[in-house]
Order: C-alpha cells, then structure tokens, then sequence
C-alpha cells in the first residue's frame, strides 16, 4: 500500500511547527501504524534527515504511551483501540493522512508528536493512590468486595492514561481521566477513608494544571482506547458535591502524605 | 484546601453554578410559554392573567430581580468558563473530527450569546414597548392592559414574526444540550434513568419551542385576531 502522510513537525516545545509532506511506499496491510512510522522513519534516517519523533512503548495497547491524532481523532479511526493497535488495512489504499500531536495546554510539544504529559501524573499525585501504612501485605481475600462493586472499579481502573479523552476534548479537559481514578478508588473500601480529600485535591490540581472543564460532550468516550463510560464522569460530579456538602467540615490536610519534590 | 470560596471557584464547581442556574432559567422559561399559551383562551383570559401578575407588585418586583440575578449569575459563569476552555487549547488542530458530539453541544456558547440578544430585543420589543412604537398601549374592557392585543399587533408583522423564530430556533438549541448535560453535571446519572435523562433536553427544548411558536404562528396565520 502506499500513502501520502502530512505530519507535524516541531523541533522543539518553544519552536513554531508545521505540517509536513511524506510519502510512504510499500505499506504491508498487516503492519500498524506505528510500523508504518518506522518505514518511514527508517527512510528518513537513510537520506540523513531527522526522524519523525513519536511515543510508543509497549505496542499492545496497554501502557498509554502512543499518542496520535490521526485524521482529527485521537488513535485514529477505530473505536477502542491505542494508535499501536491500528493496522494500515484500515485505510483506503493512497489516501492522505494527517498526524498530529495531542493538543492541550497542559501537554506541551516536546518535538514533533512527543507532548509532555507529566500533568496527569500531577494529578494522580494530588490524590490518586490510598495511603495504607507499610508492614505485612494483607492477605487477598481478607476484605470481601461484591461482584458489582468490583466490576465497577475494575472498568474505571481499566484507564491507561494516555490521554486521549485530553485531546478529543472541545475544552482539553481532563474528567474523564480524573472521573475514571477517583471512581475506581471511591467505589472500594480501600479508597473511602479518603474519598472526600481525594476528589477536592484531583480537582483543584487539574484546574492548576490549566485543563478546560466539561461540557458534557461525550467525544471523551467515544476516542477512549479502553471505552470508559462517561457515568464515571457523573460519579466524579457526585463525588464532589458529596466532599462539598457531606463532608465540608472535615478538614482536608493540604499536606498531601506522598507529596514529592520536582 | 476545601474552603467553600475555594469549591466554587473550581471550574467543576462553576458548571454546578452553571447548571442549576441554567435549570432555573429553564423552569422561568417552561412557566412563561405556559402563560403565554392562555391567549388561545381569548384577550380576557391573557390581560386578566397579566393584570393578576401585576396586582402583586412585591412578588413580581422579587421574581424579577430574582430572575435578574440568576441569569446574571449564569451568564457571569458560563463567559468565565467558556474563556477558560478556550485558554485550555492555544494550538488548534489543522485537522478535527467530532465522534459525537451533537452540533448544540458545540455550540453552547454561540446559542447563549445570540440568546441574550434575543431576550433583550424581547424586553425592549414587548415589555417595554421601545422598538415599534406603532404597537398599542391601551386598557381592555376590563381595564386591564390589553397584553393581548400588542402580541397580536406585534406578530402580525412578519419582520418580528421572523425575529422570534430565530430567536426560539436559538433557544431549543441552546436548552436541548443544556438540560440533559445539567442532569450530568450534578451527577443525576442511573442506568435505569439515562434514557430519560438524555431524552429530557431535546424534550424540554422541543415543547417550549414549539408553545411559543404555535403563538407566533396563530397570530401570523391569523388564527387568532382582535
Ligand atoms: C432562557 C435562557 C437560558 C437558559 C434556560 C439557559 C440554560 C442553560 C443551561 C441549563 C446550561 C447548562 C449548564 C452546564 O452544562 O454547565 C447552560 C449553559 C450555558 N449557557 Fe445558558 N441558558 C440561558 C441563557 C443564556 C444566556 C443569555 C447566555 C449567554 C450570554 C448563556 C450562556 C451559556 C453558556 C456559555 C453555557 C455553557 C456552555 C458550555 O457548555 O460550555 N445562556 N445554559
Ligand atoms: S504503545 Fe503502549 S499503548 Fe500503544
């Protein structure tokens, strides 16, 4: 197959970037998108060009690390699936496709479709984890959870943060991310004690981190490679109206216990 | 950390303020088509339910102001959002494709804007009776301000008629996104319910759309006259 890429280009994150032309010959259908970038690359290499920078890691969709618009849709065309999932047999023989970088402020180009997306992790760190003191491993089956309870925090855990309900967004907003950690942890007993501390911290940090707010579009959904439904988002907006009202006179320690130094 | 002046200041706390607001507008708005369809009873029926507003200077006067300040309020959060939301994205796409959001979702903002415009063009236009002077200001049989009779001389104009239209177009678009993402945003959200949820937006917007046109139109069409 062959195919007519324009891709974002950018040397660096203070840089003005563009789209570039490339043509990309002898395309195996069976080879996914991210191969189809190392052909490509691999040519750009030989003419003794720079190489097209993107992010990949585990190539089986299940680290987040590969972040792609392609065609104006983050992770391209199909549903459910991360950009390393997708094979060129998806697309019409010589078609033109556009690549781009996740575009958020709170991701900022490094080079070319690299964005930093350490925001997240900043978020997670407001409140995304429980605090349990460190001894002896509990044993597994020591707290018994409902089969409900479980399989709703296994569908929010299923978020690899990768953030494409990020760029999807109309807003560049981040709930869906942060709706799907704070239900997984809120519908555990592990993450009650903390719940109401929790939800406020994420929350705020996400507004420091410069993230628009939700609009209720639902595009989120609809580009998550793990297909987390936008009810967590609903469950994030009771969470919080909960820790405002429910618990707005217990005291939230700003000091969170695993803050880190930069 | 979580001070009260702190929750709201948060955006997600800023589209709570955004939607029950927003849901207040949206019951003023369903009571007011409501009242308005009681000219399908005669001029008698609407300047007597006009007048019967009127006879309460105090509670009109409250209702009003507080009406005031919760479109203020709204109108206040949404334009400090939307701003926000655009500061969240400085690089725009070259090429972007919604999946599913629907054309009112995406343009919330645009539908509130033209929607100001349009209520004040309202009040200045009937409430105040400054846009057309041609339009009667005079007392019923009953003595009462004849209501009536400046709505049927207003929408027999067909400019105003093609005002209104625009204007009520703009408002079910504004409200069929509205409603339902409200219900969302204050975490109203059970599989048993979400069909109903997701349905009560174009719902509300189509009825009060369709209340306040088939006024219009009666007029226009001359269904019903002085
Ligand atoms: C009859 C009058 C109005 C009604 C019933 C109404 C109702 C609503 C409701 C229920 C929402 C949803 C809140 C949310 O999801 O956050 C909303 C959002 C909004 N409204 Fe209104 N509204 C009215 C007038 C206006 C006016 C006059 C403006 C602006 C000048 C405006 C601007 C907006 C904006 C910008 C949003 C949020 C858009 C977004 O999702 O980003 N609205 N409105
Ligand atoms: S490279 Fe790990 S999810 Fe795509």
């Amino acid at each position: 197959m062959k195919f007519t890429l324009k891709i974002w280009r950018q040397q660096g994150p203070n840089e003005k970037g563009g789209l570039a032309t490339y043509e990309a010959d002898e395309i195996g259908p069976d080879m996914s998108f991210l191969e189809m970038l190392d052909g490509v690359n691999q040519r750009l290499i030989l003419a003794g060009e720079e190489p097209v920078a993107f992010e990949h890691d585990c190539r089986e969709g299940i680290c987040g690390s590969c972040s792609l618009v392609i065609d104006g849709v983050p992770h391209g065309p199909d549903r459910g699936i991360t950009t390393c999932q997708l094979y060129m047999r998806r697309f019409s023989d010589g078609v033109t496709i556009t690549i781009e970088p996740w575009r958020a402020r709170a991701f900022p180009v490094i080079k070319d479709l690299v964005v930093d997306r350490s925001a997240l992790d900043r978020v997670m760190r407001a409140g995304g984890y429980i605090s349990v003191n460190t001894g002896g491993a509990v044993d597994g089956n020591a707290q018994l959870i409902g089969k409900e309870q479980a399989e709703t925090a296994m569908d929010a855990a299923s978020c690899i943060g990768c953030g494409a309900c990020v760029a999807a967004c109309k807003n560049a907003s981040a709930m869906l991310f942060v709706a799907a950690k704070v239900s997984h942890l809120a519908s555990l007993p592990q993450g009650k004690p903390e719940r109401a501390r929790r939800v406020t911290a994420m929350i705020e940090a996400m507004d420091d981190e410069g993230f628009g707010s939700c609009g209720n579009l639902y595009e989120c959904e609809a580009v998550c490679p793990k297909s987390i439904s936008v009810r967590f988002i609903a469950t994030l907006n009771r969470e919080y109206l909960r820790a405002g009202i429910v618990e707005s006179g217990v005291p939230a320690d700003p000091e969170t216990p695993h803050a880190e130094s930069d | 950390m979580m001070n009260r002046g702190g929750y709201f200041q948060s955006a997600l706390g800023g589209r709570m303020v955004a939607s029950l607001t927003g849901l207040g507008l949206v019951g003023f708005v369903i009571f007011h088509m409501l009242g308005n369809l009681q000219i399908f009873e005669g001029g008698d029926a609407l300047n007597g339910y006009a007048s019967f507003l009127r006879e309460m200077p105090i509670l009109l006067w409250a209702a009003r102001l507080g009406l005031l300040a919760v479109a203020v309020f709204h109108i206040a959060t949404t334009v400090r959002l939307a701003l926000r939301n655009r500061r969240a994205r400085p690089v725009a796409y070259v090429v972007h494709q919604y999946r599913s959001a629907s054309l009112a979702s995406r343009t919330m903002a645009l539908s509130g804007g033209l929607l100001l415009f349009f209520i004040v063009f309202h009040l200045l236009h009937l409430t105040a009776g400054l846009v057309d002077p041609s339009i009667p200001n005079r007392l019923d049989a009953q003595g009462h301000l004849d209501v009536y009779g400046k709505v049927i001389h207003a929408f027999q104009n067909p400019l105003y008629v093609a005002v209104y239209f625009a204007g009520q177009l703009v408002l079910g678009l504004h409200l069929s996104h509205a409603v339902s993402g409200s219900l969302q945003t204050l975490g109203l959200e059970h599989a048993a319910l979400n069909r109903l949820f997701k349905t009560a937006g174009p719902a509300v917007a189509v009825l009060v759309v369709l209340g306040n046109l088939s006024i219009i139109l009666a007029v226009f069409l001359g269904l019903i006259h002085t």
